[in-house]
C-alpha cells in the first residue's frame, strides 16, 4: 500500500471533515477563477477588438470612448450621426459619385462606413458594406472566414452575415431570414433580411453582430434622413461633392441626401516621406478641428479605459479573492490541526508497526496536498461553470464573450499556489504526527 | 518499583531471538527520586518459543515490550532482536527493524479505522522491507477465520474478529517475533482460550516466538514457558534464577 493509498483512506476516514475543507477551498478557488476568467476575458476582448484591421474611428462629435465602445465592442449607448459626405471625404475618386478624390483620401487605406440603432434579439444590428469583411480584418491580421455561406454582395440589398455567436444562440444558419427591430424597445419590425453567411468564431465583438447590408439598411421605416432637415453641405470642404452627394443613385436606393452613417472605421495610409503613425495623428487632428466628425483611435482609448477602470477593479477583486483563498487555507489549518488531535492514536498505531517519522509526516502532507489538489481542482470547474452560466449575461451586459473554456494564464498558477498554501497549513499537524509518543498513545 | 522474574518453567536450547542484558528503565517524576520500572539483569527468548509473561498492573509489562519493540529506548543495557544490537541503531533503524522482524498485537488491538481488515493487514506490509504482499495478507487473514471478511471495517466485525485482525497483521511481515499485551483483556472468558489458541498456532504454523504478557495466571499457565514479574527490586529478589534469566 503507497503513501497515497494511506493518505486517501485517512481522508475517506473523515469524509464530512475532509469534504468541508475540500469545499472551502473549492469555494475559494471558484471565486477567484471567476474573477480572474471574467477580467481575463474583458481584457482580452477589448484588447483583441483594438485591432480589428483599422486604426482610427470617426464619429459624431462627443465621448470617444463612447464612439469606441459603440463601434467596435458594439455596446454603450447609441451616438448621434454624421453625414454621408464625411464618410466620402475619405474616398477615392473611383468610389465617389463626383468622380474626384475625397480631401482626406490620400490619407485614407481603408474606409468602412456603417450603420447602427436597430436590433435583432437583443444584439446589435449594423448596417454596413461588402468591404467590412473583404478589406478589414478580425483583429489578429487574419481574414474573416465564413463558417458556413459567404459575405454578402453590395448589390443584395437584403441580405446579411451575421456572427459566430449570434447564430449559436438564435440557432440561425444561412437561409434564414431575420428581421430586426428599430430600436432596442419599441419593436416595430423592419424588413426581413436573408442571411448569406455565418462568420468563423473570432472572439471578438463581431461574434455578437448582425451584418446588413447598409444599401438595404437605409431603406427601412425611420432611417432616411428627411430632406427638409438636410443641412446644407458647409461643413464638407469637398465643393465638388455637393451636387453628387444631393443626387439619387436611381435605382431604388436611398438617395446619398437622404444618408447618414454612425461612424467610419478607417485604416490611415502613409503620406508619402512620412511615417504611419505621423500620419494617422495628423489626420486625426485636422479631423479634431473641424465641426462635423471626431477622430478616436480605438486602442488608446481602450488602454485609458483599462489603466481607469478594468485593471484597478480587477486588483481589487483579485485582493479579495485572495483573501478568500488564505482564509480557505485557515480553514485547512484548523481542520488539519483538528484532524491531527483525531488521528494521534492512529498514527502512533503506525509507528508502533514500523512507520518511520518522516512517513507520518509525508502522510500529512500528501493528504494536505490531496485535500487541496481535489478541492481546487473542484473549484476551478465550478468556476468555470459560473463563467459558463453567467456568460451570456456578460456577454449581454459588457459586450463580452465568455464561456466555461474561457481562460486566463493566471489560473495556471492557482492550484499550484493553493497545494503551496495547503502544505504550509499542514506543516503543524504534520509536525505534530512527525512527534507523536507512541508509548504514551498505545500504553 | 522494579521489575524482576521468577518461576521460570523451563530453558530454551536454541539461539536466543530476544535478548535482554542489564536493562534498567525509569520515568522521572516531578519532585521526586526517578521512578525505576525495569531492572532486568538478563533475559532471553528463544527462536519460535512460546514465552508467557505475568504480572500485575503497573508491574512494567507493557514497558518491556516497548523497550523490546524499540519504540521506547532503556536507560542501560542491551537489548539485541535477532543478534541485531537495537540500541546502536537509529530510530529509522529500529521503525524498519520493528517493521520487519517483529509483530505487535496490543490489548486494544489498535486496528485503524478507516482500514478495512485487508487493509490493516497491507499498511503494516507497507512499512516493511518486503514488497506489499496481497496474496499473503489474504492468507494470513483467512488462516484467522476473516476469509469471508477481507473488506469489513474494523467497526462492522466483533471484538474477537478484530483481535484475529491484529494478529494476522503482527504476522504480516513475517517477523522473527510476536510481542502481544495483554491480547486477551479485553476479551470476554468465552473467547479467551480461542485467542491464546490462535496465537500459539499461528505462531507455531510460522516458526515466530511469541512473548505474551499477561495479568492472567490461567493465561500464562497455558504456556510452555513462564515467568512472572514481581513488583520489587531484583536485586532485593529472594527468587531462584530462571531459565532465560540471568541474575
Amino acid at each position: 500500500m503507497s503513501l497515497l493509498g494511506i493518505a486517501w483512506r485517512n481522508i475517506r476516514q473523515r469524509a464530512l471533515t475532509s469534504s468541508l475543507t475540500a469545499l472551502s477551498m473549492a469555494l475559494g478557488v471558484a471565486l477567484v477563477v471567476t474573477t480572474l476568467v471574467t477580467g481575463g476575458v474583458v481584457k482580452q476582448a477589448f484588447e483583441s477588438g483594438a485591432g480589428l484591421g483599422y486604426n482610427m474611428i470617426v464619429g459624431a462629435k462627443g465621448s470617444p470612448l463612447q464612439l469606441v465602445l459603440n463601434s467596435v465592442y458594439l455596446i454603450s449607448k447609441p451616438i448621434e450621426n454624421i453625414s454621408w459626405d464625411t464618410y466620402t471625404a475619405f474616398l477615392p475618386a473611383a468610389e465617389r459619385a463626383d468622380g474626384t478624390d475625397g480631401i482626406w483620401a490620400a490619407s485614407t487605406q481603408t474606409a468602412v462606413p456603417i450603420c447602427m440603432g436597430d436590433y435583432y434579439r437583443g444584439h446589435r444590428v449594423v448596417g454596413t458594406n461588402a468591404a467590412y469583411f473583404d478589406r478589414l480584418s478580425r483583429g489578429d491580421g487574419q481574414p474573416f472566414a465564413f463558417s458556413s455561406g459567404e459575405n454578402f454582395r453590395d448589390d443584395d440589398r437584403y441580405a446579411a452575415v451575421i456572427g459566430s455567436q449570434v447564430a449559436d444562440t438564435l440557432d440561425i444558419a444561412v437561409g434564414d431570414a431575420i428581421a430586426p427591430t428599430h430600436g432596442a424597445d419599441d419593436g416595430k419590425v423592419h424588413d426581413p433580411f436573408r442571411v448569406v453567411g455565418i462568420l468563423a468564431r473570432t472572439d471578438t465583438p463581431v461574434d455578437r453582430g448582425v451584418f446588413v447590408n447598409m444599401e438595404g439598411f437605409y431603406l427601412q421605416d425611420g432611417h432616411a434622413k428627411p430632406v427638409a432637415a438636410a443641412p446644407a453641405d458647409e461643413g464638407t470642404e469637398n465643393e465638388g461633392a455637393d451636387e453628387a452627394a444631393a443626387a439619387a443613385p436611381g435605382d431604388g436606393r436611398l438617395p446619398y441626401s437622404q444618408r447618414e452613417v454612425t461612424a467610419i472605421l478607417l485604416e490611415t495610409a502613409a503620406l508619402p516621406g512620412l511615417p504611419a503613425e505621423l500620419t494617422a495623428m495628423g489626420l486625426r487632428n485636422a479631423i479634431n478641428e473641424g465641426r462635423d466628425a471626431q477622430a478616436a483611435l480605438p486602442i488608446a482609448e481602450i488602454r485609458v479605459l483599462l489603466d481607469l477602470f478594468v485593471t484597478p477593479l480587477e486588483l481589487l477583486f483579485l485582493l479579495v479573492t485572495t483573501l478568500v483563498v488564505i482564509v480557505s487555507s485557515i480553514g485547512i489549518l484548523v481542520s488539519m490541526v483538528g484532524s491531527a488531535l483525531e488521528r494521534s492514536r492512529d498514527v502512533a498505531i503506525m509507528r508502533a508497526l514500523g512507520a518511520r517519522r518522516r512517513v507520518v509526516l509525508a502522510t500529512v502532507l500528501i493528504e494536505a496536498i490531496l485535500l487541496a489538489a481535489v478541492g481546487g481542482g473542484c473549484g476551478w470547474l465550478l468556476g468555470h461553470g459560473v463563467v459558463g452560466l453567467i456568460g451570456p449575461w456578460i456577454a449581454t451586459n459588457a459586450g463580452v464573450t465568455a464561456g466555461f473554456l474561457s481562460f486566463t494564464p493566471a489560473e495556471a498558477l492557482l492550484v499550484p499556489f493553493l497545494i503551496v498554501l495547503a502544505i504550509l497549513a499542514a506543516l503543524l499537524p504534520a509536525v505534530a504526527a512527525y512527534r507523536t509518543d507512541v508509548a504514551r498513545w498505545l500504553g | 518499583m522494579t521489575t524482576a522474574f521468577s518461576s521460570p518453567q523451563n530453558s530454551p536450547a536454541s539461539a536466543p531471538v530476544i535478548e535482554l542484558a542489564g536493562v534498567r528503565k525509569s520515568f522521572v517524576v516531578p519532585g521526586s527520586e526517578p521512578l525505576t520500572i525495569l531492572d532486568i539483569p538478563s533475559f532471553r527468548v528463544a527462536a519460535g518459543e512460546l514465552v508467557a509473561l505475568e504480572g500485575q498492573s503497573g508491574s512494567g509489562k507493557s514497558t518491556l515490550l516497548n523497550v523490546i519493540s524499540g519504540i521506547m529506548r532503556p536507560d542501560a543495557g542491551r537489548v539485541t532482536i535477532g543478534g541485531i544490537d537495537i540500541m546502536k541503531l537509529s530510530e529509522p533503524q529500529r521503525d524498519r527493524l520493528r517493521a520487519d522482524r517483529i509483530g505487535l498485537v496490543f490489548q486494544q488491538f489498535n486496528l485503524l479505522p478507516g482500514f478495512t481488515a485487508l487493509e490493516n493487514v497491507l499498511v503494516a506490509m507497507a512499512f516493511g522491507s518486503r514488497p506489499t504482499d496481497r496474496g499473503r495478507a489474504e492468507t494470513l487473514l483467512q488462516a484467522v477465520g476473516l476469509g469471508e471478511r477481507l473488506h469489513h471495517k474494523p467497526a462492522a466485525l466483533s471484538i474477537g474478529q478484530q483481535q484475529r485482525v491484529a494478529v494476522a497483521r503482527a504476522l504480516a511481515n513475517r517477523p522473527r517475533v510476536l510481542l502481544a499485551d495483554e491480547p486477551t483483556a479485553s476479551i470476554d472468558p468465552a473467547h479467551q482460550q480461542q485467542v491464546i489458541d490462535l496465537l500459539q498456532t499461528t505462531c507455531r504454523t510460522e516458526g515466530v516466538a511469541l512473548l505474551v504478557v499477561t495479568h492472567a495466571p490461567d493465561v500464562a499457565s497455558q504456556f510452555p514457558v513462564r515467568y512472572r514479574l514481581e513488583d520489587f527490586n531484583l536485586a532485593a529478589a529472594a527468587h531462584a534464577p530462571a531459565p532465560g534469566v540471568q541474575s
